[in-house]
C-alpha cells in the first residue's frame, strides 16, 4: 500500500467509533485522505515507520492526528507522550478524540502537549457537528508547519 | 556520817529522777521522730503510689491514643480506597459507558439517514424511539457524571458579588426570557466558591424559568436577607409547583415531581443545588403550593 500523501492519522480502536468518525468526515464532505490505524502500537508503528510500516516513506507527517485515549495495549497517552516527546513528530497537531470526560485526563493531555481535547458525545447529531468543525477548522483554518 | 549518807542519798535520788524525766523526755521524743518519718514514708509512698498511678494513666492515655490513631488512619485508608474505587467507577462511566451508546444512537441516525425508505412509519417511530432513548440515557450519564464529579472537586471560597453574578446567569439566559418578569432585589455579598455557586444559580433560575413556562406570565423574583451570621437567598416563581407532601424527594437524585412530558429534565438539577450548598455548610429548602408557584431558598456564611 502506498502511504504518502495521508493527511489525517485516525487512532481508534472501536470499530463503530471508528466507523461513525469516518461517516462525519466524508459527510462534512472534505475529500482528505484518512488512514485508521486500530491501536496506539499500531500508531508508533506508523509514525516510526516500524512492523507494517517500514517501507513507508517516515519523512511523510500526516497533517492532523485524531487520537482516541482508552485503547488496548498502548494507551492514547503514551501515543502522545511519544509524539510530543520526539523532535520530528512534536508539531504535528494532534486532536485527542474520546468519551472520557475526567478533568485528569484533560490536565494529563494538554500536559503532554495535546493541541485539542474533544469529547464524543453520544448524539449523533452533534458528534457528526463535531467531526465537521473538526475537519473544517484543523484542515482548513488552522495552519500547521510545513 | 550519815547526814552526809542521808545528803548523797537524796542527791542520788534527785539525780536519779532527773535523769528519768531526761529519760522520757527523750522517749517522747524519738517518739515524735519515728511519727515524722512513719509520715514521711507514708506521703513518699502516696507520691510513688500516685506517680505510679499517674504513669499508668499517662500510658493508658498513650494506649488509647494510639488505638486511636490506628483507628483513624484504618479508617482514611478505607475511605480513600472506596473513593478510589468511585474515581474508577465513574472513569469507567465516563469511557465504556458511554460508547455502545454512541453506537445506538449513530447507527439508528445512518439507519434512518439511508434506509428510511425501506421502512414503514412504525419503523420509523422505532427507530426515532431508540435515537431519543439513546439520547436520553446518554444525558443520565452526563448528569450522573457530574454529580459524582462535584463531591470530589474541592471549594475555593472567596467573596461573592451575587448582583453580578446572578445577572450573568439571566443574561445568559436571557433568550428564554421574552415572556418574563423578573424582579431582581439587590443582593446581599456572601462567601462561596464562584463557579459553584454560580451553577447553583443556573440551576434554580432554570428551574423557575422551565416550570413558570406554562403560565399566561412568568414571574420571578430574587432576593436576600440576612439571618444570624447567614445570608439567605431566594428564587420565587408563579409556576406549576408541586405537592409538599412529595418534599423529600426535592431534592433526591434523578427524582422528579414531574412527568417528562410535563416538564423535560434529568431530575439531578436539585441534587447539585443541595450538593454545593451542604459543601459549602449552607442548607437549602423550598415552599411551594401546586399550580400556584415555588420559592427555593438557600443559605451561605456571610462575609
Amino acid at each position: 500500500m502506498n502511504y504518502s500523501n495521508i493527511e489525517i492519522l485516525f487512532v481508534e480502536d472501536s470499530i463503530d467509533d471508528a466507523a461513525l468518525t469516518m461517516r462525519g468526515l466524508k459527510k462534512g464532505g472534505f475529500s482528505n485522505t484518512i488512514f485508521h490505524v486500530k491501536d496506539g502500537a499500531e500508531a508508533l508503528d506508523f509514525l516510526y515507520c516500524k512492523g507494517a510500516y517500514t517501507l513507508r516513506n517516515c519523512e511523510d507527517h500526516p497533517k492532523l492526528i485524531l487520537l482516541d485515549l482508552k485503547m488496548p495495549k498502548v494507551s492514547g497517552i503514551e501515543v502522545l507522550e511519544k509524539i510530543k516527546s520526539n523532535m520530528e513528530l512534536k508539531t504535528i497537531p494532534v486532536v485527542i478524540l474520546t468519551s472520557s470526560k475526567e478533568d485528569p485526563d484533560i490536565k494529563r493531555c494538554y500536559e503532554l502537549g495535546a493541541n485539542s481535547y474533544i469529547v464524543k458525545p453520544v448524539e449523533s447529531d452533534n458528534f457528526f457537528q463535531i467531526i465537521k468543525d473538526l475537519n473544517f477548522y484543523w484542515m482548513i483554518s488552522n495552519q500547521s508547519p510545513k | 556520817m550519815r547526814g552526809i549518807v542521808t545528803d548523797i542519798n537524796r542527791e542520788e535520788f534527785r539525780l536519779l529522777k532527773e535523769r528519768r524525766r531526761e529519760n522520757d523526755a527523750s522517749y517522747e521524743n524519738s517518739d515524735w521522730i519515728f511519727l515524722l518519718f512513719l509520715v514521711f514514708i507514708v506521703v513518699i509512698l502516696a507520691l510513688v503510689v500516685i506517680l505510679i498511678k499517674n504513669q499508668n494513666t499517662k500510658n493508658k492515655i498513650a494506649e488509647e491514643l494510639q488505638k486511636s490513631t490506628l483507628l483513624i488512619q484504618k479508617n482514611i485508608k478505607e475511605i480513600s480506597a472506596v473513593n478510589s474505587e468511585l474515581e474508577a467507577f465513574s472513569y469507567s462511566i465516563s469511557h465504556d459507558l458511554r460508547a455502545p451508546l454512541r453506537a445506538i444512537n449513530g447507527y439508528a441516525k445512518i439507519l434512518h439517514e439511508d434506509y428510511a425508505s425501506y421502512l414503514d412509519t412504525d419503523g420509523i417511530s422505532a427507530l426515532n424511539s431508540i435515537h431519543s432513548n439513546s439520547k436520553k440515557m446518554g444525558e443520565l450519564i452526563d448528569a450522573l457524571l457530574a454529580f459524582s464529579k462535584l463531591g470530589r472537586k474541592q471549594v475555593t471560597t472567596s467573596q461573592l458579588n451575587m448582583d453580578a453574578l446572578v445577572k450573568l446567569v439571566k443574561e445568559e439566559t436571557a433568550n428564554k426570557l421574552s415572556k418574563i418578569e423578573f424582579t431582581l432585589h439587590e443582593l446581599l455579598p456572601a462567601k462561596g466558591d464562584q463557579v459553584l455557586i454560580k451553577q447553583v444559580w443556573v440551576n434554580l433560575i432554570s428551574n423557575a424559568i422551565k416550570y413558570s413556562n406554562q403560565k399566561l406570565k412568568s414571574m420571578i423574583e430574587i432576593g436576600s436577607y440576612s439571618k444570624d451570621n447567614l445570608v439567605i437567598y431566594y428564587v420565587k416563581d408563579n409556576g406549576a409547583g408541586f405537592d409538599m407532601q412529595y418534599y423529600d424527594k426535592l431534592f433526591g437524585v434523578f427524582q422528579r415531581l414531574h412527568s417528562q412530558e410535563e416538564f423535560e429534565g434529568t431530575g439531578i438539577g436539585l441534587a447539585i443545588v443541595q450538593k454545593i450548598i451542604q459543601r459549602h455548610n449552607g442548607a437549602v429548602w423550598a415552599e411551594s403550593k401546586l399550580n400556584e408557584g415555588t420559592c427555593f431558598y438557600f443559605s451561605l456564611p456571610a462575609l
